[in-house]
């Protein structure tokens, strides 16, 4: 590949993801959701932005309409209020929900290969690269 | 050498990665529907109140001796009123004990519902704000699931009971006797 093209298309993907970090996200978090306690608050809406809508699948509950998700946001806020854990809470979500309602998948046996196959196919890549260069060579 | 074998070896790695995706794409699955994490696990410790019995219904009473359904439906829901045949004969030919969950509905409107098209389930609960299906870990309505004689949930039909399903639930519920 042409050297000036692959600089443009990196120089592409960099403004993009420049880009990306000032898109505006909207939140859904109702005013009657919101609680008192700003530290409750706080967590409440970090443990959100980690849960993934199981109805639209690829927003989190903080940011979903769907009726679900309301449910999971007041959910979570009254297990806080209650007392829980962080951990306790996301504990209680993937024992219904499984891990899929996490958006980062966690790391165990399960997602090991999804964890480890880009950098098995970096690896390839990188590899495939150097022979082919230097054969060309 | 070696590295010619290393470029065929990871040619054949790519095919292998690619032939397993265009499988996943061409077999016939719903890629939205989430497998249910309760599959082979007790069902959930619940406590609702019953639609027509004054009586509390605490699952941990229930949810034994006898392999039951468990369906989860609302009057707003199209597809509940699709599948409620198939409920009813559940109940009616395979005199299996349903249990139905009111999804956030009216209570009003349920009544007249049963009693229009006809009220299959041994025990209708009511779940107001959604907390019994979080707990069952239901993402949508219709869901229904199948429960061992010991409690124990041994599958989940996420969506509409149709002929054919109507036959596979048939199936489980007769390997599980």
């Amino acid at each position: 590949m042409n050297n000036s093209v692959l600089l443009k298309i990196i120089f592409v993907t960099i403004t993009l993801s420049f880009l990306q970090s000032f898109s505006k996200v909207s939140y859904t978090v109702e005013p009657d959701e919101i609680l008192k306690n700003s530290q409750q608050e706080l967590r409440a809406r970090n443990i959100s932005k980690n849960i993934r809508c199981v109805v639209c699948q690829n927003q989190s509950i903080d940011e979903s309409n769907a009726p679900l998700a309301k449910d999971l946001r007041i959910l979570i806020r009254s297990k806080i209020k209650e007392g829980n854990e962080d951990k306790e809470i996301y504990k209680f979500l993937t024992d219904r929900y499984g891990d899929f309602i996490l958006l980062k998948p966690p790391f165990n046996s399960k997602t090991l290969i999804l964890w480890f196959l880009p950098f098995i196919f970096l690896v390839f890549g990188v590899y495939i690269v150097f022979y082919h260069n230097k054969k060309s060579k | 050498m070696i590295g010619k074998k290393i470029l065929v070896l990871s040619a054949i790695f790519f095919f292998l990665i690619l032939s397993i995706f265009f499988y996943l794409l061409t077999i016939d699955r719903d890629p939205s529907e989430i497998p249910s994490n309760l599959l082979n696990k007790n069902v959930p410790i619940f406590e609702a109140e019953s639609l027509f019995k004054n009586k509390k219904f605490i699952s941990s009473n229930e949810f034994k001796n006898e392999i039951m359904l468990v369906n989860f439906f609302a009057t707003w829901c199209k597809p509940c009123r699709d599948e409620h045949v198939y409920i009813k004969r559940f109940a009616d030919e395979k005199n299996i004990k349903v249990i139905g969950v009111n999804y956030k509905d009216n209570t009003e409107k349920t009544i007249k519902w049963l009693k229009d098209l006809g009220n299959p389930y041994k025990e209708v609960l009511i779940d107001k704000n959604g907390k019994i299906a979080i707990d069952w870990g239901v993402y949508g309505i219709p869901e229904t699931f199948i429960i061992s004689s010991n409690g124990i949930i041994k599958y989940r039909q996420a969506g509409p009971i149709t002929n054919e399903i109507y036959k596979k639930i048939i199936l489980i519920i007769d390997q599980n006797e």
